[in-house]
């Protein structure tokens, strides 16, 4: 039994993300010693991941090639709890204040 | 089944109901994920002191092998999917098992790594860095339970290519599998940046 979506890409797609996916790993480690300040290399290396989990959504999961219905149904849930989860930083960054004084 | 085919109506989503429930657990898990990684960056921020214990040679560079063989495997398991949808058995089965070596070669890699950590002193109480304890049970907790979703994920291959192979279990099947393998490859992309890179020295 085959499933139900139409088009899929090719063996020659899966290359090319592949190479792209190894690409972001290797500018991800070439940042990492950058001597770049904490904050700017967590912001790099965040933004980086988040290309490379849209990337592998999209044509390892195949969810490019499946009804929209299906991403709207998942994904704007899953980024709600996790922006629900934003609530901890002003609390995490207290502490450093309450560790060093003002 | 004809008629029980006639009478129910077509999935909105287009997509087997095990598909569907697959893709529902990656969510469950995403957000286990999410919020394990967020309480890890809870106290790598409100911690000043926290370690930075790993080297480019050999943890870094171990780590990146690591990733470059879950990637692989990624594309291994979509071949997989791909023959089994085109009615290739052994050349889906051949694939599966592909995936289930890398997979195993991750574990293999990640299980050194850990032996070598231990050797040094650590744990999910100890740092020999005199650091924070919780830097053991960050590290250890969050690539232990991914870790453990590879060794299941290994597990699951092995039995649906066995299944497949024997004519019970279809493409559908292998291609939920793959969804789940591929859910492991997109957290590795966070814990490897955020869990070594971030703490390299």
């Amino acid at each position: 039994m085959t499933t139900e979506s139409a088009s899929r890409p090719s063996a020659r797609t899966y290359l090319v993300v592949w190479v792209a996916l190894v690409a972001i790993v290797v500018v991800e480690i070439l940042l990492t010693y950058a001597h770049l300040s904490p904050g700017t290399q967590l912001a790099a290396l965040l933004s980086l991941a988040l290309v490379e989990a849209g990337i592998a959504l999209a044509y390892f999961m195949h969810l490019r090639y499946e009804r929209t219905v299906l991403f709207w149904s998942l994904i704007p849930g899953l980024v709600f709890a996790l922006l629900m989860l934003d609530q901890i930083w002003p609390d995490a960054l207290r502490l450093i204040t309450l560790r060093h004084g003002p | 089944m004809t008629h029980a085919a006639s009478t129910l109506e077509p999935s909105p989503f287009g997509i087997q109901s095990k598909k569907l429930a697959i893709w529902l657990f990656i969510m469950a898990d995403a957000a286990t994920f999410g919020a394990i990684l967020f309480a890890y960056g809870y106290l790598r921020i409100g911690t000043p002191d926290w370690s930075r214990p790993f080297a480019l040679t050999p943890t870094i560079l171990n780590a990146a092998l690591m990733t470059l063989v879950l990637l692989s495997s990624s594309v291994t398991m979509l071949l997989a999917v791909s023959a089994a949808q085109s009615g290739r058995t052994a050349v889906g089965v051949r694939w599966l098992g592909v995936t289930a070596l890398l997979g195993t070669v991750f574990a293999a890699l990640h299980l050194r790594e850990w032996f070598a950590m231990f050797h040094g002193g650590w744990s999910v109480s100890h740092n020999p860095m005199n650091g924070p304890a919780q830097f053991g049970a960050t590290f250890f907790g969050i690539t232990g339970l991914h870790l453990l979703h590879v060794i299941t994920g290994v597990a699951a291959i092995l039995v649906i290519a066995a299944g497949f192979r024997r004519g019970r279990f279809t493409a559908g099947h292998v291609e939920t599998t793959g969804l789940y393998w591929h859910f492991v490859d997109l957290v590795w992309m966070f814990v490897f940046p955020m869990v070594y890179l971030m703490n390299a020295r």
